[in-house]
């Protein structure tokens, strides 16, 4: 059973309430609808009730696998309106909400806030930047964290780490040029992550061109500050560095390169990169000469999960997002 | 509310989003220079505003803004 299978499987013991802001959009229903009728999850889209139900009718699929949600029904809203302003954690009032609220996707992500659904699926219509800002402003962040970042999982084939073929790999996607502080938030999120997603024990290396002082200067500084400060975060998490990706996931390498007791050196099912440029570019080799499958990228640090699916995605690439965003919503014990 | 109310507005609430004296910050403060935040203190400064000044601006825009002259300026054109 591949990972994508587990994950499936998962989501169908227990589906998630997933609100769809961009419903409209053909794509995204599809997606919802098909993941809806399969069983994973229960779709909750969030619009112009009128407008979706022709569209949905125009596209043949049984309305009953949907729950609307009309952004003009007043009454709804006010509820939901009711829960947010009276929940500790929120930015905005009554009045500011109403207002945002006219856009679907802050109201999805107000719904998911008062807990009427576990998971806002969006990123098709709406920028990454766009999903990122209303996710901070009505979600919010994780406490301690003050980042919002991303990891995605790769299958590689062939890759014998310490959970099989699966690596996880953070941030290739979010965080242009992560501050030492950042990158510590990049870390502890991605641990929790892993553990939410796949139950892992996470152990996290933070890499870099250097293994425990083998090469000097300020982008290796960044990265021992790093670990130093996700290690004062959060001591119970295993997150260890600096080494070279090497030294992270083979036991070999580690073997001769880390010359101290460490949980994770040789073993780690987890790599935060120290950039994007090294993100991107790393994913990018593990795709091509690895032939391997990533999946992702999920976005980390919101107080519930968020997800930005790309603008350019097949459904079926979305419907995998969707389904790994429910899980990982259960596994936080949303909805 | 005239522009030097509002101007004054805007410095007390940058001064509470970001945990600074508003004595410390002028029109010419850069948000990126010279105020230490990530893009969760302007969200949350852009909530202020909101609740505040019962306007609406889009967070793109907000988080557009080098300064708080260039964000009084994009809240007084939504007012």
């Amino acid at each position: 059973m591949s990972v994508l299978d587990n994950i499936y499987a998962k989501a169908k013991k227990n589906p998630q309430r997933v609100a769809f802001p961009e419903a409209a959009n053909e794509k995204m229903m599809q997606a919802a609808y098909e993941t809806g009728k399969e069983g994973y999850i229960i779709p909750v889209l969030v619009g112009n009730a009128e407008e979706l139900r022709i569209l949905a009718k125009e596209r043949g699929y049984d309305s009953s696998v949907f729950t609307i949600v009309d952004i003009n029904e007043e009454e709804y809203k006010n509820s939901v309106i009711e829960k947010f302003v009276a929940l500790p954690d929120t930015k905005l009032k009554e009045k500011a909400l109403g207002r945002r609220m006219q856009d679907p996707l802050y109201y999805a992500m107000a719904m998911q806030k008062a807990g009427e659904v576990g998971v806002t699926f969006a990123g098709i219509d709406n920028t990454t930047g766009d999903v990122l800002l209303a996710g901070q402003m009505m979600i919010g962040l994780q406490p301690g964290i003050s980042t919002v970042s991303s990891i995605g999982l790769c299958d590689i084939p062939g890759f014998e780490g310490s959970e099989g073929t699966l690596l996880a790999v953070g941030d290739s996607a979010v965080c242009t040029n992560p501050s030492a502080d950042q990158l510590a938030d990049i870390a502890i999120s991605a641990c929790d992550t892993v553990k939410n997603l796949l139950a892992w024990e996470p152990r996290c290396a933070m890499v870099s061109y250097s293994t425990l002082g083998s090469g000097q200067g300020e982008l290796v500084d960044k990265v021992t500050e790093a670990v130093r400060i996700a290690n004062e975060k959060r001591p119970d998490l295993n997150i260890d560095g600096e080494f070279q990706f090497d030294a992270a996931i083979s036991p070999a390498v580690a073997a001769k390169k880390v010359k101290r007791e460490s949980s994770v050196a040789g073993k780690a099912n987890v790599t935060i990169w120290p950039d994007l440029n090294v993100g991107n570019v790393g994913v990018k080799l593990i795709q091509q000469f690895g032939h391997a499958d990533a999946y992702g990228p999920m976005l980390q640090g919101f107080n519930s999960i968020v997800c930005d699916c790309s603008r350019g995605a097949p459904v079926s690439e979305i419907k995998g997002n969707i389904v790994i965003s429910a899980v990982r919503a259960a596994a936080m014990g949303q909805v | 509310m005239d522009r030097k109310e509002l101007e004054t507005k805007i410095l007390e609430l940058v001064a509470i989003s970001y945990n600074e004296k508003a004595s410390g910050l002028s029109l010419a403060t850069n948000f990126k220079n010279d105020l230490v935040g990530a893009s969760v203190q302007m969200v949350a400064l852009v909530a202020e505003i909101e609740n505040e000044l019962d306007i609406m601006i889009a967070l793109q825009d907000a988080a557009a803004c080098n300064t708080i002259e260039d964000l009084v300026n994009a809240v007084e054109a939504e007012m």
